[in-house]
Order: structure tokens, then sequence, then C-alpha cells
């Protein structure tokens, strides 16, 4: 069979109706020729040289100006797309000052411990190319101890990434004198990842490694890389609490490419179900490896990928059953030499398909493929972006599709096209500030440095945070300086990247001799799946917890055979402390501030296999989780929803059917995943919120009714849907999600209005098993009266 | 809302007491898991223990001293003469003061201490507020020794607060400036890292990281550790120096006994530390003189165990003093002490062999064979020797024919190997 093109072979799906059925967006992205500069005047010779021996005998027009600004003195965030050449932005500018001033120390950060790998190879090449003394080393958890010491004092570029920076650069500072009192350059790549949580941390750390710097008496430039959001500058400065300088527009050239967002056919349309994404996936990479167009495939979760290669694997072996290397996988977990023959396969060609999670999302070099394809949304248009950019890199036309599954988010996409395809709506936020965050990073911070009065660390008030340390018996002050008075190490009691470092182990207890751990489940969501009497499930077998010990964090289980699953019921509690700002819009109060939330799984149903029939209830003894947090939150006054023709009950359902698309939703503007967020429906008193009944939905004040109905009482109380932070303190999620109050009802409405399931399903209001029957309907109602539908 | 306020609203630390009903347990307990989540360890205590309770007492009083003042500030220092006469454990003091330079070069692997006197080494031991390690960690007290005549001299530096760290650690960088070499107790991993850390903190060069170092701890492994059962200094005072300390305060108590004094100023919080750190500092005097002294050979002497020489002989050997070992060495062979003597033989039998001193190998090996035929050892170098140097091949097989015939505790490869040679010396025996 003779092989087709890449053009044939597009030009074939576009003709092919049943494929274009789904595609809800085909696009062409034209090429650029791009921009072009020379090298400035200082760049040595000798790097001149190198870089035209790998064919770059000119500089792209952003590489150029960024140089220049960096040799100036300023801190930079380079916000340029895939392929453009950002690595040698600060490669050049740093290597040409070591190359001046052999003292000059450079630190390089990344997000990731492979990343940082790749990068350290990338400047070894340079460096080998110049044949000059200078060295460069990853130093992480995998440097060996016997090579630390060495790097410390000889390493001129240290590749590292945030956690090693906090747990062991810089509580060892002296350690790394010659480093600290030569340090010229930091580099952060990938800024866009530091968000949430962990970019509230890295705004910390990069304060205490600032004001070790200024120990040592060294002010070093800042040099950031990022994938396009809506905010990069604000962000950068936000991190870096300094003035940054944008520099986004990108002049290298870019190929041709045709973009495809393509929505899977529903298959059920009563449960709103739709064909899986690996289905369509599979096929599309087959046809394209076929016909010898290299190609990569993302998927969500690392057995996506095994699922993938072993169907693609199997399908090509046929052929070519010698060579295994034709088709393969490539994720976290592969070891390095894999993963390092996986690349250099894809740069020759040797490999043709390639199956991975987002390990290959980032800059580790793989060449230029030809095709991207997406199974599944990646949980942000800017990780789309970097994911389709895979494809394509210089020359020659290239081809992206991005196949969405059920969630909100997926459909959202790509029902939306224009949304995704123009400026970037995803802000990165964050909150260093939040007292949490910042006390345990003051608690490093005096562990490396004592703290004088009047010194700053961020912009809260931190002498009364010193003071409240001391009372503590963590520091000691004398003579105005806080010391650092305890015998812990700080920097080990948080983690950086996890909100709860707690985990509960499950215990398999079938075997009395033999107690095996089989899983482990977070603190948090060991409340609702492991509590006493759950079904646990794992690898389809069941479980029975017949205790969860959470004083020791262990559930014990023992196999059963059971025809039920069970389903925790909670209720979650939200009262206003403090409203920071209120708007009226329309009929409708808006509001963000603090919140107090009182979370209580208080029982599980048990819910028979496939009838989903309800055979029972229990009563589940925790204790309630409380936290004080920031949410957003608007009120819908009950006069308006009197005007609507439904019961209370199904009211009730539709609220919490748009409070299900609105969290979701949010979660996109926030670029945040779904578990950082978190929603409730009550008033704002506390007094009355709405929880799981027996049957139904209840409007209830609290936990003590327990199952004797709770009064359905909608004319007490105005009903306000909060969306908050799932992180104590809050990360600053919800003024962002104040101002775009407008924006999200307006996309709930499409979402919802769009949503071609009868009755409601995960993608649009969530499953009718949870929100009732009517609850699109009324969601949708409740739309138009705030007239947003 | 002052910070505080708003943090301790966040940890739920001020909650208004309401009636205390279970939920309030539970929640109050969970409270307290989150706090030893975020701080992994329980707070410290706020008042000191019950002994120190009523009325404070003045360090003066409990540690003899002075204030020092220097151009970095004050401190306090503690100073004690050991004289010649008195004993620490079963040492005279006076004994010290000989102590042999050349071997305290080959314990420390550096041979620039054979051109020191005794006089120019400085012991050094600091008690810390943790062995954390990093910088957060400070040596609150730094106890320094040396000898003076025949006489041992301590000085105790305290830092009685973190701003007296500073001149502490000029005055310690003067008393360094006047000594050539230094000793410590796992000093290499831990003292003098977190002294020099703390002179980098303190802006201060740092006097210690330049000078040649025994720590003791390494040397005490190799010579003692056969019958330790671990290599801590007070282990080895108890089991070596004969020394049997009374109310000794537990290292692990230190840290927070020196956060109680920064609170309370009470001298007897810090009485006890004083004490510990100063008996640590002679007897690191007394333990140098111990391993020197297993290291220079005595034929007379009986109250050294042979393990202890077999282990010096090896440290010696390690370290190219072949001629000393082999003293040590043929002592143990002549002693005749079951195993140390064979092991011995088979020491120095290899390092004859080495240096091609073929007699005195093969006169071991010999005698090795006379007491027992099968002792697969002696039998393989014998018929290494016969075949490649002797030229006695038949010799050899015998010896190999023999012990395949009557040793019985033969492992598998051993029994292979044996095999093989056999298999060779008959085809070369039948040429």
């Amino acid at each position: 069979m003779a092989r087709l093109t890449m053009q044939e072979l597009l030009s074939r799906m576009k003709k092919n109706r049943r494929f274009m059925e789904n595609v809800t967006a085909l696009r062409q992205l034209p090429s650029d020729q791009g921009t072009f500069a020379p090298f400035p005047d200082w760049v040595r010779p000798e790097i001149v040289s190198i870089l035209g021996k790998r064919g770059i005998d000119r500089l792209y027009s952003h590489q150029s100006y960024a140089m220049e600004s960096i040799r100036e003195g300023h801190d930079v965030v380079l916000v340029t797309p895939t392929a453009s050449g950002k690595t040698l932005c600060y490669n050049l500018p740093v290597l040409q000052r070591i190359l001046e001033e052999p003292e000059t120390r450079a630190l390089y950060m990344f997000p990731t411990k492979a990343l940082a790998q790749d990068q350290m190879h990338e400047v070894h090449g340079l460096i080998g190319d110049l044949k000059a003394n200078i060295k460069t080393y990853t130093y992480d958890g995998d440097t060996p101890a016997d090579a630390r010491q060495a790097i410390r004092k000889q390493g001129h570029v240290v590749v590292t990434n945030p956690d090693m920076l906090h747990t062991g650069i810089l509580p060892h500072h002296t350690k790394w004198q010659k480093l600290f009192t030569n340090l010229r350059y930091v580099v952060i790549d990938e800024l866009h990842v530091y968000r949430g949580v962990f970019g509230s941390h890295l705004t910390n750390v990069i304060r205490r490694l600032v004001r070790i710097c200024r120990f040592y008496g060294c002010d070093p430039v800042f040099i950031c890389c990022s994938a396009t959001v809506a905010n990069p500058k604000e962000h950068a400065e936000r991190l870096l609490e300094r003035p940054v300088e944008l520099i986004d527009k990108s002049g290298a050239p870019t190929a041709s490419k045709t973009f495809i967002l393509y929505n899977p056919p529903i298959v059920n349309r009563e449960l709103g179900i739709r064909q899986s994404a690996l289905t369509p996936s599979r096929n599309l990479a087959a046809d394209l490896i076929a016909n010898d167009i290299q190609t990569i495939v993302f998927t969500t979760s690392r057995l996506n990928v095994e699922v993938l290669t072993k169907y693609l694997k199997d399908k090509f072996s046929r052929k070519k059953p010698k060579d295994d290397q034709f088709v393969t996988g490539y994720r976290g977990g592969y070891l390095p030499n894999l993963r390092r023959q996986v690349e250099k396969g894809l740069r020759n060609r040797e490999v043709m398909g390639v199956v991975s999670t987002n390990a290959l999302e980032l800059g580790v070099d793989i060449g230029d493929l030809e095709a991207c394809i997406m199974t599944g949304y990646p949980g942000s248009i800017a990780s789309t972006w970097q994911q389709a950019g895979r494809a394509g890199r210089r020359q020659g036309h290239s081809l992206a599709i991005l196949i969405s599954r059920s969630s909100p988010m997926d459909q959202f996409i790509v029902e939306n096209p224009d949304y995704f395809f123009s400026s970037s709506p995803e802000h990165c936020r964050v909150n260093p500030d939040n007292l949490l965050i910042l006390l345990h990073h003051l608690k490093s911070a005096a562990f490396e440095l004592p703290f004088e009065r009047g010194e700053k660390f961020g912009d809260e008030n931190i002498e009364e945070l010193l003071d409240y340390l001391e009372e503590k018996g963590i520091l000691h002050r004398v003579d105005d300086r806080w010391h650092w008075a305890a015998e812990s190490y700080p920097a080990d009691e948080v983690s950086l990247r996890s909100i709860n470092p707690e985990n509960v182990v499950v215990v398999d207890t079938t075997d009395t001799g033999n107690h095996q751990v089989i899983a482990e489940v977070d603190w948090d969501s060991a409340f609702t799946s492991v509590h006493d009497d759950a079904i646990y499930m794992m690898e389809s077998q069941q479980y029975h917890v017949d205790h969860l010990d959470l004083e020791r964090k262990k559930a014990y289980v023992r196999k059963v055979d059971v025809d039920y699953y069970t389903d925790a019921m909670t209720y979650t509690n939200v009262r206003v402390i403090d409203s920071f700002e209120t708007k009226h819009q329309g009929n409708l109060i808006a509001e963000h501030g603090e919140v107090q939330v009182v979370r209580k799984v208080v029982g599980y149903k048990k819910i028979k296999f496939y009838t989903s029939e309800n055979l029972g209830y229990g009563e589940v003894n925790l204790p309630e989780k409380d936290m004080h947090t920031t949410s957003y939150w608007f009120t819908i006054p009950k006069d308006l929803l009197s005007k609507l023709s439904y019961t209370q009950a199904e009211i009730i359902d539709g609220l919490a059917g748009l409070a299900y698309s609105l969290h979701h939703l949010a979660a996109i503007t926030l670029m945040a995943d779904i578990r950082d967020i978190d929603r409730s429906i009550g008033d704002k008193s506390g007094e009355w919120f709405v929880r799981h009944g027996r049957d139904k939905r209840i409007i209830t004040t609290g936990s003590d009714s327990e199952y004797n109905g709770g009064e359905i009482r909608r004319d007490a109380f105005d009903p306000t849907i909060f969306i908050f932070d799932a992180y104590p303190g809050g990360i600053g999620f919800s003024d962002l999600l104040y101002k775009e109050h407008e924006g999200l009802l307006r996309s709930a409405a499409k979402l919802i209005g769009s949503c071609p399931c009868s009755h409601g399903c995960p993608s649009c209001v969530g499953p009718i098993l949870e929100v009732g029957v009517m609850a699109k309907e009324v969601a949708l109602a409740i739309l138009r009266l705030v007239g947003k539908a | 809302m002052s910070v505080k306020k708003r943090l301790e609203r966040l940890t739920g630390e001020t909650r208004p007491v309401k009636k205390p009903s279970n939920r309030e347990k539970e929640i109050s307990e969970l409270r307290r898991r989150i706090d030893i989540i975020m701080t992994r360890r329980p707070e410290p205590r706020l008042s000191p223990p019950a002994q120190f309770r009523g009325e404070q007492v003045e360090l003066q009083a409990v540690v003899r001293g002075e204030e020092v003042e220097n151009a970095c500030g004050r401190f306090y220092l503690a100073r004690d003469v050991v004289n010649a006469s008195s004993y620490h454990g079963s040492r005279r003091i006076d004994e010290l003061s000989s102590l042999d330079m050349e071997k305290t070069a080959i314990l420390a692997n550096e041979p620039e201490l054979t051109g020191c006197r005794p006089t120019e080494g400085l012991f050094l031991d600091t008690e810390t507020t943790g062995l954390a390690g990093g910088t957060g960690t400070m040596a609150f007290l730094v106890g320094i020794g040396w000898f003076e005549g025949e006489a041992f001299i301590t000085e105790q530096l305290f830092a009685r607060d973190f701003s007296e760290e500073r001149a502490a650690l000029a005055y310690l960088s003067d008393r360094a400036k006047e000594k050539r070499f230094l000793i410590t107790f796992n000093g290499k991993s831990f003292d003098v890292g977190l002294l020099s850390a703390r002179f980098i903190m303190n802006r201060l060069p740092d006097p210690l990281s330049g000078l040649p170092h025994l720590d003791l701890l390494h040397p005490s492994r190799r010579l003692l550790g056969h019958r330790l059962e671990n290599s801590r200094l007070g282990t080895i005072e108890r089991e070596v120096l004969g020394l049997r300390r009374d109310g000794d305060i537990p290292g692990s108590e230190i840290p927070q006994r020196y956060f109680d004094w920064l609170r309370q100023r009470d001298g007897r919080l810090v009485g006890d530390i004083f004490e510990h750190n100063r008996l640590d500092v002679v007897s690191m005097a007394t333990l140098t003189v111990h391993l020197a002294g297993l290291l220079r050979h005595d034929a007379e002497r009986d109250d050294v165990c042979h393990e202890d020489i077999l282990a010096s002989a090896r440290l010696l050997l390690d370290r190219g003093y072949g001629e000393e070992a082999h003293l040590f060495l043929a002592s143990l062979l002549s002693s005749k002490s079951g195993g140390v003597a064979s092991e011995a033989g088979r020491i120095l039998s290899l390092f004859h062999k080495r240096s091609s001193n073929w007699e005195e190998a093969v006169g071991i090996w010999e005698n090795m064979l006379a007491e027992n035929d099968c002792d697969i050892f002696a039998v393989e170098e014998m018929a290494k020797f016969c075949e490649h140097r002797a030229g006695d091949c038949n010799r050899a097989l015998k010896l190999v024919e023999n012990i395949l015939e009557n040793a019985n505790y033969l492992t598998f490869t051993e029994r292979e190997d044996l095999v093989y040679r056999l298999n060779r010396l008959k085809r070369r025996t039948e040429k």
C-alpha cells in the first residue's frame, strides 16, 4: 500500500464524514518566517563558532533581545513557544560571563529531576565544544554523597530543583559559600508550574535565597521562562517580588499546523456517556504511524500509556517482529537508560511512535515530530500547547489533535474552540503570605540566619510572627535578633508540593498470619474511602474496611465478595467570617472573603452494583475537619427562586448541578486541579446548608439531626454557592474567581446549554444519580432567571 | 486583626472554651494531630525539669569561671588544671605528656604530625543545640584542652546567649593559632564542620579547617572496635580507660537544657553539661595516649590483649609500617594463642610473601601445616609455592590430595578450586 503524505492524509480525514461529525474545530495555524538578529558584539568568538557548528549562525530576535537585557542586569521572564530556543537565551550570557570571570556561579532550577538532567546534558554539550574548564553538575536527591563536596566548591553551573534548594542547599549555605559569594544568575524554568500551593512555597524559598545572597553580598539576575498564560509578568513579579521585564515576542519561525479538536461520539445519551478517548486515539495513531508519520501520543495516566503502547506494539510487531523499538512507551518510572534510548530513537527516527504521559511535555529534547495526539485534555491550555508543540518544531506541516473525555473541563474546551484558540484565559495565582506557608518558611529562614528587627520577609508584619515563634520556644530573641533555638531541622517539616504529606496505609488482613500493605490513601480521601465498614475497591477486588485507625494511620481491610459498593455521605458547612468585597450583578450578590469550613463524613449508603439500588445506610463516626480559608460565593435571593415552578427539592438539585459545573470551570481559569478547590451550598450565616440526605439533598442546620430527615425550608434562606480554596488559609484563588464571576456564569450556561445529554451527565451538571434527573433543566432555568442563559 | 490572631484562628489555638462536648474533644484531638503533622516533633517544654525549681542559682556558683571580654564581645570562660599526679580512669595525668608523636601521626594518617610536640595539640569537643546539622545548629559550649608541662589544661568557652558566640569563637581562634594540630572524637564529620559554619556565619576566618586533624573515632574503631558494643566515647571510657562517670547527663538532653538556660538563667541547668564536656576533653587525651601506646611495640607488655595487638598490626600494615607490624605479628605468632596466633601467621606470611621473603613465609606455612595439615590457607599457599616457586609439583599434589581426602569442612568453591588445582598438578606431574 502506498504511503500517504501528511497533506494527503489530512484531506482524506476532511472528506471522512463520520470523522468530521465529531470534530468541533479544525484550524489551520499559519507558518511564520521568523525574525532574526545577529549575535551581540560582546559574545566571544569561540561561542559564536561552536554555535555555528550546530547550525546556529544568527539569533531569533527575542533571543538577542533577552541576552542584551540579561547582560545589562535586568530580571526577565521569557514567554515564547516550545522550541523557540529559550535555553540559549540564558546559557549564552551565563557561559559568556564564566569565560570572562571564571569565579562566576549560576544556579538553574527545574521543577523535575528529569528536566534538570536534560538541561545539564545540554550545557555539558556546549561546554564540551568550547573546550573550556567550566563545570556543570546536577545537585538533587540522587547526587551521591561523595560527589557533593566537589559540586559545592567547583560547580560553575549547579542544576537543581526547588525542593533541594529548600531542604538541601539553603539550610547548609555555609557549605556553599563559594557559590553564594559568586552567584550572578538564577534561572527558573517552567515558571507556570509554580502556582497554587507549590508557587506560594516557591516565593518563600526565593525570599530565603535572596536573604542568603544578601548575607554573602551578591545580587543575582533572575531569568525565568514560562509557558503562555494570561499573566506571566504579574506571576513572575509575584514570585520574585521585584520588577521583571516581559519578553514575549517570539522571533522563531514556525511551521504550519493543523489543529483539530475532537469530541468522541455519545454512546449513551441517557447517562451522557461518550466513547472512550482511547479508541479514536489508537486508531488515529495507528493510521499515522502506518503512513510513516512520526507521532507522539499523550495520555493522562501511566496505565493508559501501557494500554495504548500494547495495542500499537501488537499492531506493528506483526509486520516488524524484531523491531521492538518501532512503537514504545515513555513515562516516569522507566529507568533513565531506557528513557535516553527512546529519546535518541525519536531523534534518529528509529522510534516512529511514542506513547507518553506529560513526562515528555516539557523541554526534553526529542527532535521534531510530525503529529501529536492528545488523549484527554491535559488539564490546562498551556500544557495543551506545550504538548502540541512537540509536533512540527521547525518546518513542514504538522498535525495536533486533542481528543476529549467526558469531564466538564474536556467538554468545555472542545465545545468552545474560541475560548481555547484566543489569548490564554489561564491565570497563575499564588499566595505566599498564606500564614501557614509563611510560618513554615519563616522557621526555615530563621534556621538559616537570625532575623534582625525591621527585616522584611514578604508583606506581613513578621515581627508578630517572630514573637509568636518565640513564645512557642522555637526562636530566642536577644538584642533585636531572633535566633533558631530548637533541635529540629525545619525544612524537613514541610513538602513544597503537597498540602498534607500524611497518608493512610491500607492493610489487608485476610491472611491472618500475613498482613500486607496493599495501598496508600491520602489523608483527606481516607475519610470518605476507608471509613469503618466501607467497601474499598482495588483492581476489581473488594475489601471490607474493618477498622480505620487514624492514630496509627492504618485501615485494616479484608477481602470480601459482595454485590454492593459504599458511597460516603458528607456534609460541608461554610460560614462567612469576613467579606472582603461585594458587588451586585443583575439580581445576584457576589462576594469573596474569609470563611470557616467544617466537613464531616456522617454516614454511607450501600449501593447495589448494576441496578444502583439503595441497599441501606450506615453511620460513620469520624472527627469533623475544620479549617479557615478563602472563598468566592454568590447569593441568589429566595424571592427570585420562588418564581420558578419547581419543587424545593428540585431547585436544590439544580443549584447543586450549577455548583458542580462552576467548580470545574473555576479550575480551568485557575489552572488548578479539581481538588485544589471545593464547593458547597448554604447560606452565608452557616446556619443552613445543603447536604446529602437519605434519598435527596436536604437543608439542615447541622449534623445532629442525623437521619430524621431535616426539614426543607427553602424559605428560610437565600441560597449561596461557595467555591472555596481547599488549602487552609487560601492560596489566592478567590479574588480572581470573584473578578471572573460574570464570565464563570456565562461559561456555565454554555457548558450546560450545549451539552447533548438528556437530563444531565458528568460533563455538565454531574451524574444523574448524584444530582437527580431535574438538575440540568433547573440549573438552566436558574441561569435564565439571573440573565445568563 | 493582628497576624498572630489570624494565625491562631487558622490553627485553632485560641478557641473560646464552650461546653466541652464530645465534638470539641474530637476537634482538639485533631488539632493536636495537625500540630504534630506541622511540627513533626512535640513542642519544646517551656518550664525546666522539677529538680531545678526553687530559687535560681547563679552560673558563677555552679561553674567556676569568669567573664572574658575581647574585641568581639563577651562570653564566659571556665578554666581547669588537671594536676600531674591526679588520675583519669586508670591513668595518671603525667603519663599523658609523654605522648609519642610518631605514633600519633600514624593514628591520624598525617605524617606532618611527627614534627610536632605533644604540647602543640589542641583537644576539642563541642556541645551543641542539636544534632541535625545545618546552619541552625550552634555550638554553645566549646571545650578545649592541651598539655602544659606535666599537667593538662582545659578551657570551656560558654556562650551565655547567641549574642556571645562571636566573642567565644574569636577566643577559640586565638587559642587555635597557638597550636599546630587538632584532636577530636568524631570531629571530622561533626564538630569541626559545625564550627566552620559558625565562623562563616559570624564573618570570622576559620582557623580549624586547615589544621592537621586526628579524629580519634576512626583509629578507635580500628583498634578497639573488635571488643566494643559501639564506638561511643562513653563506651570506650568504661571498657578501655577504666573510667566510670556518675550522674553524667545523657547527650540527648543537652540541647533542651541549654534552651531552658536561655530562658531561666539558672546555673544548675548547665552545670552538668560543663562537667560532661570537661570529662570528654580529658578522656580524649587519655584515649590518644592509650591508642598511641598500642602502636608501640613492647614485648614485655602483658596488659594488652592479643586482639588489640593484632588490630594494631593491621593498622600499621595499612599505613605502610611493615617493619613495626612485623614485630607485633611475630610476637603474636610465638604467643601460640589460638585464633589470634594463626591469624597473625597468616598476615605475617603474606607480608613476607609480598616482599619475596620466601624462607620466612615458608617457615610459617610449614609450622601451620605441622599443626594442622588440613589448614586450607596454609595448604593453598604452600601448594602455590611448591608448584610455581620451588618446582615441586609432587609435594603440592600431596598437600592437595590430602586435604581433599581428609578435610570435611570445605565450602563448595574451596573444593572446586582445589579440584581444579589437583587436576592441573596431576597433568604436570604426569608429563
